[in-house]
């Protein structure tokens, strides 16, 4: 058997498998490096240097999450070095964004607040007035750039382009006045922009932000209530966290956004569409269905108690059936409902209604 | 399905989502990935970055054709022709693996024997598809090892849907891509939980966990189980109690599902709804089949109940309450068992736990999973059989589920109706990633319903300009069955001679053009041709760019 390889992780042996980052080996291994422009389904970029490492016998230090691992190299992550370096680079990152760490946060959390917190970033040098471009006036309904946040991490652009595939946004401007847009800034929706809302997802600092319910003034997300479920609309049932104000609507709770479990989650990997991740409207909409209805002898639809109701509807299927025996009753059934309600319609169909004639919309 | 149960001995997709990543080659067909299963087609875009080969065999250039390496643009209902010329060559060329052939299947001379005929350039002449193609597709499938087809209902909604379905299960016996990671045969489920309506029994031939209801020793156990006699022969399938609405079915009980949107050849289904003697639905929004009702009852959606899924990689999955249904709307669950009390059964009050417990014991093939262990270990993919049981991540490993895997000759037959010179125009149907079936919920949405908010056909250029047509005017499209008005978008993604339109918009609803002759297998309906004409209502007046799909970005070529 071959030996796997392995590094010095502050003086540990880690094997790793070759093409793994240190950052990679790292992670693994329980050390906990900031990072800002990195996302596991991204290709590296290198750029936020958040995540530089100390390699022994190289002159500088080295972005862990763009440098491979070798064999025998003797890597430290944490050492007065490398922490006087990331203190002054979260100071120069915060001295670019906005200072008060809750305004900061009135949708998503802000990754970069926290990591600057943690890593005693001196929040006290002098404000610089940002040159980029915001995108005010975008009709599309879903995502608001704000460019004071933005911190041109890339994670946005690069989602788009290596994932989503898409290449609706991009970095645009040059030097200080670099900032997020379409090509020629045309809106959200004219573009090649498929809606998904990673762009949203993958933001560290909440400059992509989702629209709707800062329009809506809802609560931050901080203070809300995160529900992982599994998508109502395709087979491939995307895990996802519904996110809920739970006082809203006299105690019955509003879904105020969805957003996207972290990268790895089985299944979709933290990856949503833009039914997954923004067509729940229809959850909280005011054309549902809130009370039975019952046919009249004049043809019109009436309102009724439950047990009117279920009476009418049990009474009706059992006239069919001693009319016309139980093959006369057909049941169809819904792949939209859960796998126990199938279970208790098939059973209903089968056990009580005596036929087979059971079927959901599965037909292929 | 019923085709992958013939042949495999289970009718799921063999292999798993997070597998997709690292294949070598990409066999896509009668799947619009992109816009039906977003998520999924990341993992494809994922493998092609990597290095993957694509090859997207469809009739229309969907978004996938884009990163393809190869686009095989066949003519509509011509599927059988295409993959059997694939196994034409891969039994010429003697690319055959005749190791698992031998091993684990039985009947390969049958298709041997039968794909002698359908040569590449006879294929050629009926597909559309150059011979060249269909060799260079046919040797790179069956020499990379890690090589996966996955299809979706543009194969099988056809009336020889099942047909198609054995012709891809034959290449992948005579290729042996089966048992291993990355490769199989996956069918990508169309909604959340058809996998779990099936694995739970709602069909007219299985109980709970695909086990046969004319199999003696299935009958006697539920019998028992429940404690009541039980009907020993199977019932219709959808597609026949769809037909035989207000003749020989009286009584309907339908949940969650809008049919006069959804089926086909809807008018001679609202004619058999007028007849009917009692109509129960169960819903979330007052749809077009509530207007035949006698009894409406309020459910709840996805948000506010506890349950599960199963999505299309057999991976049980929970979905959790967040919210309270809105007014008196009930848990489906529950109202399923009022209305089994009021008919005078014995159901007990219960949680959807304990009518999970229920459903698994007497099924084998679930009886491993549990909401406990879901809630820690997260969803399981099935075969489960036991608590201790890690779940299957790809079937077949140690051997096929059916102990041989069974070839199957399949002759090319046409599809039902063939163009006329009424309607000359081949009409496809299909969904789109801004909506979601009959649409209720996505229209309701404000991104979706502004990114496409109208029904629309796409229509070649050649065959727009002969009728006159130009970018979003309003046209008329007919076939046989009916009329619907929408929006001409004359787009290059459709072949010439084709048509294409979605099937999500009630104002428009392309049902009421389609065949609802069935497969003969399953039932399952030809939304995929049927012969349409395209015609000229009204000129746009200030003509713009139409968004909503790709097409309207895509040069032209």
């Amino acid at each position: 058997m071959i030996e796997s390889p392995s590094i010095l992780l502050d003086g540990n042996p880690v094997p790793y498998r070759p093409g793994e980052t240190l950052l990679e080996v790292a992670t693994r291994a329980g050390q906990d490096i900031p990072t800002l422009c990195h996302d596991p389904r991204l290709e590296p970029m290198g750029s936020c240097r958040t995540c530089l490492v100390e390699i022994e016998g190289w002159p500088r230090l080295a972005p862990s999450c763009a440098t491979l691992a070798e064999p025998d190299m003797q890597v430290t992550t944490a050492n007065p070095r490398i922490q006087r370096h990331r203190r002054l680079l979260f100071s120069l990152y915060l001295a670019d964004h906005p200072t008060e760490h809750e305004a900061c946060e009135d949708g998503a959390p802000c990754e970069l607040h926290h990591l600057a917190h943690r890593h005693n970033a001196d929040p006290n040098w002098p404000h610089m007035e940002p040159l980029r471009a915001d995108r005010p006036g975008d009709r599309n309904p879903y995502v608001e750039f704000r460019a004071d946040r933005c911190i041109l991490c890339a994670r946005c652009t690069r989602y788009c382009d290596e994932v989503e595939g898409v290449n609706a946004i991009t970095l645009t401007g040059r030097g200080s006045e670099t900032t997020i847009s379409t090509s020629d800034q045309i809106s959200l929706m004219d573009s090649s922009c498929e809606l998904c809302g990673g762009c949203i997802a993958v933001c560290p600092t909440g400059a992509m932000a989702e629209k709707m319910p800062l329009v809506a003034g809802a609560p931050p997300e901080r203070e809300l209530q995160k529900v992982r479920t599994t998508c109502n609309y395709c087979g491939v049932g995307c895990q996802l966290d519904l996110n809920v104000d739970p006082s809203a609507d006299e105690g019955r709770g509003r879904i105020v956004k969805v957003t996207s479990p972290p990268p790895g989650t089985i299944t979709g990997d933290g990856n949503l569409c833009v039914k997954g991740r923004f067509a729940y409207d229809f959850v909280h909409h005011p054309d549902r269905l809130t009370t039975p209805l019952v046919r009249q002898p004049d043809g019109s639809l009436a309102e009724a108690t439950w047990e009117e109701a279920i009476a009418r509807a049990a009474a009706g299927l059992m006239g069919v059936r001693e009319r016309h025996g139980s093959d006369a009753l057909g049941f169809v059934s819904s792949s939209r409902c859960t796998g126990e309600e199938n279970y208790l319609i098939q059973k209903l169909a089968r056990a009580v209604f005596g036929t087979n004639n059971v079927h959901s919309c599965a037909a292929t | 399905m019923a085709g992958l149960v013939t042949t495999f001995g289970a009718g799921a997709m063999t292999n798993s989502i997070q597998e997709i990543r690292e294949a070598d080659f990409l066999f896509v067909t009668g799947s619009n990935t992109t816009e039906a299963h977003p998520i999924i087609a990341m993992e494809m875009k994922r493998a092609v970055r990597r290095g993957a080969r694509l090859v997207v065999a469809d009739p229309r250039a969907i978004w996938l054709t884009t990163i393809a390496d190869r686009h095989l643009a066949l003519q509509p209902g011509t599927d059988v022709w295409l993959l059997n010329a694939m196994a034409h060559v891969i039994v010429t060329e003697n690319l055959v693996d005749h190791d698992f052939v031998a091993n684990h299947t039985e009947g390969f001379e049958t298709v041997r024997d039968a794909v002698q005929e359908y040569t590449p350039e006879k294929a050629e002449a009926i597909t559309g598809v150059r011979a060249e193609d269909i060799r260079k597709t046919a040797r790179e499938y069956a020499t990379t090892r890690k090589a996966g087809i996955y299809y979706t209902l543009g194969i099988t909604e056809h009336t020889h849907g099942t047909d198609n379905v054995y012709c891809l299960a034959n290449l992948v016996l005579m290729t042996g891509h089966l048992g291993h990671a990355s490769t199989g045969m996956n069918p990508l489920r169309g909604q959340n939980n058809v996998q779990g309506a099936n694995d739970a029994g709602a069909t007219p031939v299985f109980y709970p966990g695909y086990q046969r209801v004319d199999d003696p020793e299935v009958h006697a156990r539920y019998e028992a189980s429940w404690g009541v006699p039980l009907d020993p022969k199977p019932g219709l399938n959808l597609n026949q109690i769809i037909k035989e609405v207000g003749k020989t079915i009286h009584g309907l009980f339908v949940m969650g599902e809008d049919i006069v949107i959804s089926e086909p050849n809807v008018s001679k289904l609202e004619e058999g709804l007028n007849q009917i003697e009692f109509l129960v639905i169960q819903e979330i929004f007052l749809n077009e089949t509530a207007r035949f009702a006698d009894v409406i009852l309020p459910g709840a959606c996805f948000a506010e109940k506890e349950g599960v899924f199963t999505n299309s990689e057999r991976r049980v999955q929970r979905v959790r309450k967040a919210v309270d249904p809105p007014g008196q709307a009930r848990a489906d669950w529950e109202i399923l068992t009022a209305i089994a009390r009021a008919a005078g059964a014995d159901w007990k009050t219960s949680t959807p736990e304990a009518i999970y417990d229920e459903y698994v014991a007497d099924a084998p093939k679930l009886r491993g999973i549990s909401h406990a262990r879901i809630e820690k270990e997260g969803g399981l993919q099935w075969p489960c059989p036991d608590p201790g049981h890690p779940g299957t991540v790809y079937l077949h490993e140690g051997g096929i589920l059916r102990g041989k895997g069974l070839f199957t000759p399949v002759e090319y037959r046409p599809s039902h109706e063939s163009s006329t010179e009424t309607h000359p125009l081949v009409l496809s149907t299909g969904r789109t990633l801004y909506h979601y079936n009959a649409a209720t919920q996505t229209r309701r949405a404000p991104g979706p319903a502004a990114k496409q908010p109208e029904a629309f056909v796409e229509i070649h250029p050649a065959d727009a300009r002969s009728r006159e047509i130009t970018d979003g005017d309003r046209v008329a499209v007919t076939s046989k069955r009916g009329r619907i008005e929408c929006r001409a978008m004359v787009s290059r993604q459709v072949r010439r001679g084709c048509i294409w339109m979605p099937f999500h918009f009630a104002e428009a609803r392309a049902n009421l053009l389609t065949v609802d002759v069935g497969d003969t297998v399953t039932g399952t309906a030809e939304y995929k041709v049927c012969a349409a004409e395209v015609t000229l209502v009204q000129a746009l007046e200030n003509p713009v760019a139409f968004p909503g799909s790709f097409a309207s970005v895509q040069q032209d070529r």
